[in-house]
């Protein structure tokens, strides 16, 4: 009997898988380990935001420390998970944290607050301040909807547990990112991912074919050193990544208007580095692929995992804490972290320098990897 | 010793060249002598070791042992890459650009000016006659005129010395016949050639040839002294004889 035709096909594919390893490698293990790292990484759950807290409420009696206050009661009650609450002695000092970085929030309980809220109690009028004011970095939409979240469920409970309607109202102040929306947060990391992501498949892609069609080892039969390739990858694709970017903002400002409130110019600055890191990886990553299809290999396992751990969705405090140290390890968290930064708040270099030096450390590191790695083919 | 190194000068002097590998030896304690101004063969089946001599000579590759000079200059030494010329078996040029992209790229890293690449660029365009060529990109080409482009690009800088492994595979009997007349010409012009072939015919262009097989050198000569040494009438059964006398030993 004849072996119908389309089986000989059949046939000759599974052969085919059988003998590259790696192919098979990628069909049944990138999707268990793409699945990992979404579930692990992406809890959805922010947690540890730290908070300061200004209480300026002494109690019913206005005593200075009071057995008993309504502050208390609602500080008991916060998500510890999600807050990480210190104490603060001025709204200001509070304040200037988090126009540092230093913190996410500030909660401040009036002056008077048990006390006005007993009297409103008693059937009073309110006259009093009985306002919880919140001052929130809203530059980051997931952090500013959990800390609004989270005050209000502990008032929530703190009413249930008084057994009453409490008239206390929340009022928020952004420090940054006034009305900034999901996509004013998203644009500036997905603007450092895209280029991130493009340099280092483009570099990759090209230099498997220097490596395939044998022009890299030509390169390397002229006075060209191993540095000046890569110095001339770094340079070509650090302008590239630079035009990207810039087309990629005008785009975002004319057709979502997103917020810029910072000098552009520090993002492309942050954006070129990132490029220079992406094309040394990808010149390094070209090592490991015999031909330009397998660079589709590096997608699962290099990029995918990148992807979740940049903090480009999710703030870097919603990836478990045991997972966080890897974030710090892949050069996109930085740039994310500084074009947010510039974008959003307004920083200029001044404070935006410790992503510039990681994301040095990493250009340095990359480009000794990627020229080394040149060199060991003449081993 | 001295005086003939005085007489005869060497472009290429290998001493007991080695490359191992973990499984095989590539090329086994090679002696190479090659005069200024010679074009030498080196011939043998596939595998032999010639890529990899070549590369070993050009600084692509670290010899495991042995010792190799290149125009007075031992290896390795990263100055003497300027005087080389190297075509690499596999065509090696970007197809994404044209002609003259290609060239001046080759140029430009070999430091050479702006007027410079330029006429020598129009020399090799006429040399390998695709002056009407110059600027279509490489990919729309053929594979023979990519073979000649490649050929223009390790000419560009005028080397003295001229690396060129197997430039005549998978090119038809007409070009393979004007590749041997550019060769001529070049060395008329005083460059020293290194070729490897595995086409047997073409080593009587040749003004001696190495007959190398299992990473040594077998037999070595002129085309004519091979012959009546192996007592054959066409180099490839010469190339034959040698190799079993070889393999019995």
């Amino acid at each position: 009997m004849r072996v119908p035709r389309f089986l000989a096909v059949t046939r000759r594919i599974f052969m085919d898988l059988k003998n590259d390893k790696r192919t098979l490698a990628l069909m049944f293990i990138a999707p268990i380990f793409a699945m990992f790292v979404f579930g692990l990484a992406f809890s959805g759950e922010v947690k540890n935001l730290r908070t300061e807290v200004v209480n300026l409420d002494r109690g019913p009696t206005d005593t200075v420390t009071p057995t008993f206050s309504l502050s208390g009661m609602i500080f008991g009650n916060i998500d510890k998970s999600v807050l990480k609450l210190e104490s603060s002695s001025s709204v200001d000092a509070a304040k200037a944290k988090v126009e540092n970085g230093d913190a996410y929030a500030v909660i401040v309980f009036p002056e008077g607050l048990t006390k006005n809220v007993l009297a409103a109690k008693q059937g009073k009028p309110i006259s009093e301040n009985t306002t919880v004011q919140l001052y929130i970095d809203q530059s980051n939409v997931n952090v500013a909807n959990a800390v609004v979240k989270t005050v209000n469920e502990a008032l929530l409970k703190t009413a249930d547990q008084a057994g009453m309607k409490l008239p206390v109202t929340v009022d928020t102040v952004a420090i940054y990112g006034k009305n900034a929306r999901f996509i004013d947060f998203f644009v500036p990391g997905i603007m450092a991912f895209v280029v991130f992501m493009l340099t280092t498949l483009l570099t990759l892609v090209s230099f498997v074919g220097e490596r395939t069609s044998g022009t890299l080892l030509r390169m390397l039969a002229t006075p060209l050193r191993e540095r000046d390739i890569v110095l001339g990858y770094a340079s070509a694709f650090s302008v590239v990544g630079i035009l990207q970017s810039a087309i990629l903002l005008l785009v975002g400002i004319l057709a979502f208007h997103i917020i810029i409130v910072g000098n552009v110019l520090f993002a492309f600055v942050v954006i070129a580095l990132l490029a220079v890191v992406s094309q040394a990886l990808g010149i390094l990553l070209s090592s490991f692929a015999k031909r330009e299809s397998q660079v589709i290999q590096f997608l699962p396992f290099v990029l995918l995992p990148t992807f979740l751990l940049a903090g480009i969705f999710w703030p870097l405090e919603a990836i478990p804490s045991w997972l966080r140290p890897f974030s710090y390890l892949v050069p996109p968290t930085y740039a994310v972290d500084a074009c947010r930064s510039v974008m959003l708040r307004g920083w200029g270099l001044g404070r935006i320098w410790i992503d510039i030096v990681a994301l040095m450390g990493f250009a340095v590191a990359f480009l000794a990897l990627a020229t080394e790695s040149l060199r060991v083919r003449k081993g | 010793m001295e005086e003939e190194k005085q007489d005869i000068q060497f472009s290429i002097e290998a001493r007991e060249l080695t490359k191992m590998y973990v499984n095989f030896t590539a090329v086994d304690e090679l002696d190479l002598r090659i005069e200024r101004g010679e074009i030498y063969g080196l011939l043998g089946p596939n595998g032999a070791g010639k890529t990899t001599t070549i590369k070993m000579l050009c600084g692509l590759l670290k010899p495991t042992s042995g010792e190799a000079r290149l125009l007075d200059r031992t290896l390795p030494d990263r100055g003497v890459a300027s005087m080389l010329g190297y075509m690499p078996q596999d065509t090696a040029i970007y197809p994404g650009i044209t002609v003259h992209q290609n060239i001046q790229f080759f140029g430009q890293v070999f430091g050479l000016g702006k007027n410079e690449i330029a006429e020598r660029e129009r020399e090799l365009l006429e040399f390998i006659d695709l002056e009407k060529w110059r600027d279509v990109v490489v990919a729309k080409l053929s594979g023979g005129m990519m073979h000649r482009v490649s050929l223009a690009c390790s000419l560009i800088h005028r080397p003295p010395l001229l690396f060129l492994d197997e430039p005549t595979v998978g090119v038809d009997p007409e070009l393979r016949a004007s590749f041997w007349e550019y060769f001529e010409e070049l060395e008329r012009e005083g460059t020293t050639i290194l070729i490897t072939t595995h086409y047997m015919d073409e080593a009587s262009h040749c003004d001696r040839v190495g007959f190398m097989r299992d990473g040594r050198l077998i037999a070595e000569g002129r085309p004519g002294e091979i012959l009546e040494m192996s007592g054959t009438t066409s180099l490839e059964d010469a190339f034959l004889t040698y190799s079993r006398r070889s393999s019995e030993r």
